[in-house]
């Protein structure tokens, strides 16, 4: 099997190399770690709330807080920006002064959040008030309903104003589902990110392309002194036909590229308890892309004359297009033309698969399509490297 | 039938004819050089004999059959030692051979007790375990060698093995070619130190800008000169004495001297000089010292192309 021995040796002299093992055996680890810190929200969160003293006010301030988030209530709302601006706080949330009368009075009330702009966890934390909001806007609704179809039976005796009131808070107490009731909350659209997600989840895909890629990328570097060396035509004059000399080189690339892939997925569920869903479609997406990479490796590695070049484009290309397709920055929060371009990098598409079966518990049917467009890319990069690759041997 | 049989050999570059008509032959057990300065299609030509590079005309036989870059049968009768050093610098000695190996069909046991057997050719056995890249330049050419001598091919080629090594390591790479032709293997050598080819090589041909100018043993060659073997003697007194004595011994063309000195010109200095010596004694001449001068290929090829071999 001369293919798979010349596979092997591709392997064994990437791993040769010291700070190989480092670049890709430790690095994506911390990458994923620090990545899911920093838009994971895995870490505390602070949110202010002014005006916060009346019940309703309170309800929704309370709500607010989870494990990951805590919250101070502040007398003034101008204090609870300035600890904003000064970044003390991640967010904070202004409730208005009529809140609670405007409510009982079945009318639609506004609450402000307020961040620094440009501070991902005050994106976050935003997203998690918004959804807490959503979440208290909706029992209000209900209870909101219940009062205006009268209340509660036998409490006629009761003044007009106490009696709606005590009917909003029964009709309220029954939404908020002490009573066994269940508000169930409709959102419009699909949130890409569910509450609850682990942060970790939705760091290490991401990553796991961006590694894959730029690995397998400066593998190339190794056939290109392959060839610039000579051994590649010592290879040839040795009674090995130039297509498995091909196939082998080719092999080489898409080997480093799978172990890159498997060994972030695997390590990744073991160190973070990420959960990588239907292991047939999460196979098929590392498998089609390490091929992607392992075909633009040989494609480079083909080209290019010497290997100072070689890591250029592979850092330029792998950086580059990971972060057009959405690995550094997430892709979720790209809009409009951005993110149709960033569609043109087969990161957006693996970003896409794996969003589907991480976060979505998609199955294999589930993510056919970024499925067929990765084909499509690894099939022809594969094409186009091996042509290379067979001119540059026989030249 | 030759080992390696090349002819009208053609290659070209765009306008530029590299390689242009070559033809000759290598017998088993032979040694053949290619002599010729940068740039003469010394390489050019190999890479096709190799088949590594495809040719624009002409025909590569060995042992008989039909041979080109297609050809896995007759690769398996070749040991190729390339003029780079095609080696992985990270990898070791044994590991470079052990691919290199399994390239040319060896399995796992008669690898090892080959790569053991050719280690030890080279010089190399006590540091095969150590990466190539803490090698010296003159230890890298003999791995470059022994990779060459893996598939113990019938025939062997050598581009330029010699180049920039330390004269341990050049003299380690001269005798294991000699030992390697004394066992019956057909040898293509290029060089241009004419020193090597005239210790190395049965046969030489002279190339220069992808032609085969001259071909022949090195005698053969230098009789294309006008130029015989020199013998000078510096002798104690009594020089006048001996003149007529010398002239008359077989071979001797021409005898002269003065009172120090004595000047021959010979046929075949070599041979002749026990002779001399003798008729010296005889006539009571002491000798104190001797001096050889024969024409060399250098001069071979001075007078063919009209310019130096090396620049
Ligand atoms: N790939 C190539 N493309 C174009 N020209 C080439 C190529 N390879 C060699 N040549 C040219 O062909 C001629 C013969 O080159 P070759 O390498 O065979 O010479 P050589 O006798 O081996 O020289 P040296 O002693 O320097 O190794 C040179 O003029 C060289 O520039
Ligand atoms: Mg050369």
């Amino acid at each position: 099997m001369k293919p798979l021995a010349i596979a092997l040796l591709n392997v064994r002299r990437l791993f040769r190399d010291r700070s190989n093992i480092f670049f890709v055996i430790i690095t994506p680890f911390v990458m994923i770690f620090l990545m899911g810190l920093l838009f994971g929200g895995g870490r505390q969160l602070h949110v202010g709330v002014a005006g916060g003293t009346t019940p309703l006010a309170d309800r929704l301030a309370t709500s607010l807080g989870s494990p990951s988030i805590q919250v101070a209530r502040f007398g003034s709302e101008e204090r609870l920006l300035a600890d904003v601006e000064r970044g003390r706080l991640h967010g904070g949330l202004v409730i208005p002064a009529g809140y609670e009368a405007t409510l009982r009075a079945g009318g639609r009330a506004e609450v402000r959040y307020v961040s620094r702009p440009g501070d991902p966890a005050a994106a976050d934390l935003g997203s998690r008030v918004r959804w807490a909001v959503s979440r208290e806007a909706a029992v209000l609704k209900a209870a909101q309903f219940g009062a205006a179809e009268g209340g509660t039976a036998g409490r006629a005796d009761a003044g007009a104003d106490a009696g709606a009131a005590s009917a909003f808070d029964e009709s309220l107490r029954l939404a908020s589902g002490n009573a066994g009731v269940d508000v169930k909350v409709v959102t419009v659209g699909r949130s890409e990110i569910p509450p609850g997600f682990g942060q970790f989840a939705f760091s290490a895909p991401p990553l796991l392309l961006l590694y894959t890629f730029l690995t397998a990328l400066t593998a190339s570097i190794g056939l290109v002194q392959t060839r610039r060396l000579g051994i590649s035509r010592r290879m040839y004059a040795s009674p090995t036909p130039a297509r498995t000399i091909v196939a082998g080189e080719a092999a080489g690339r898409l080997a480093i590229a799978l172990l890159q892939s498997l060994l972030i997925m695997l390590g990744s569920a073991v160190l973070f308890g990420v959960d990588w869903g239907d292991p047939l479609g999460a196979a098929a997406m590392v498998i089609l892309f390490a091929l992607v990479g392992g075909g633009a490796a040989t494609l480079l590695g083909a080209l290019v004359g010497n290997e100072g070049v070689a890591i250029s484009v592979s850092v330029i290309l792998g950086l580059g297009l990971g972060a057009l397709g959405g690995t550094m920055v997430p892709l979720d929060s790209f809009e409009g033309t951005l993110r149709t371009i960033a569609h043109l990098t087969p990161h957006a598409w693996g970003y896409d698969g794996f969003a589907e079966l991480v976060r979505h518990d998609a199955d294999l049917p589930g993510i056919s399509s970024q499925l067929g467009v990765l084909a499509g890319y690894a099939a022809v990069l594969f094409a186009l490297g091996s042509w290379c690759l067979r001119r540059a041997l026989v030249r | 039938m030759p080992v390696l049989e090349i002819t009208d050999l053609t290659k070209r570059y765009g306008d530029l004819l590299a390689v242009d008509h070559m033809s000759f032959a290598v017998e088993e057990g032979e040694t053949y050089g290619l002599l010729g300065p940068n740039g003469a299609g010394k390489t050019t030509t190999i890479s096709m004999v190799v088949g590594v590079l495809d040719r624009d005309g002409g025909e590569v036989l060995i042992d008989g059959l039909r041979h080109d870059v297609t050809s896995v049968k007759t690769k398996a009768l070749i040991g190729y030692v390339p003029q780079e050093l095609a080696l992985y610098p990270d990898l070791t000695a044994r590991e470079n051979l052990r691919f290199f190996g399994h390239l040319y069909g060896l399995t796992a046991r008669p690898a090892r007790m080959r790569i053991t057997e050719v280690l030890e050719l080279v010089e190399l056995h006590e540091r095969a375990d150590e990466a190539v890249t803490k090698y010296s330049g003159g230890m890298m050419r003999r791995l470059n060698i022994a990779i060459g001598l893996l598939n113990r091919p019938r025939l062997l080629v050598l581009d330029e093995p010699t180049a920039g090594v330390d004269p341990h390591s050049r003299n380690a790479i001269l005798e294991s070619v000699q030992r390697l032709a004394a066992e019956g293997v057909a040898t293509l050598y290029t060089t241009h130190y004419m020193e090597e080819a005239e210790r190395l090589c049965d046969r030489v041909g002279i190339v220069d800008a992808g032609h085969m100018l001259a071909e022949g043993t090195r005698r053969e060659l230098v009789g294309l000169l006008d130029e015989h073997d020199r013998v000078i003697l510096r002798v104690a007194d009594g020089a006048a004495r001996a003149v007529p004595t010398l002239r008359d011994l077989p071979g001797v063309l021409k005898a002269g001297g003065e009172d120090g000195d004595l000047e021959l010109i010979v046929n075949e200095a070599r041979s002749l000089l026990p002779a001399i010596i003798g008729a010296l004694g005889e006539a009571g001449v002491e000798v104190r010292s001797v001096e050889v001068r024969e024409p060399d290929l250098e001069s071979v090829f001075l007078h063919i192309t009209g310019k130096a071999l090396r620049d």
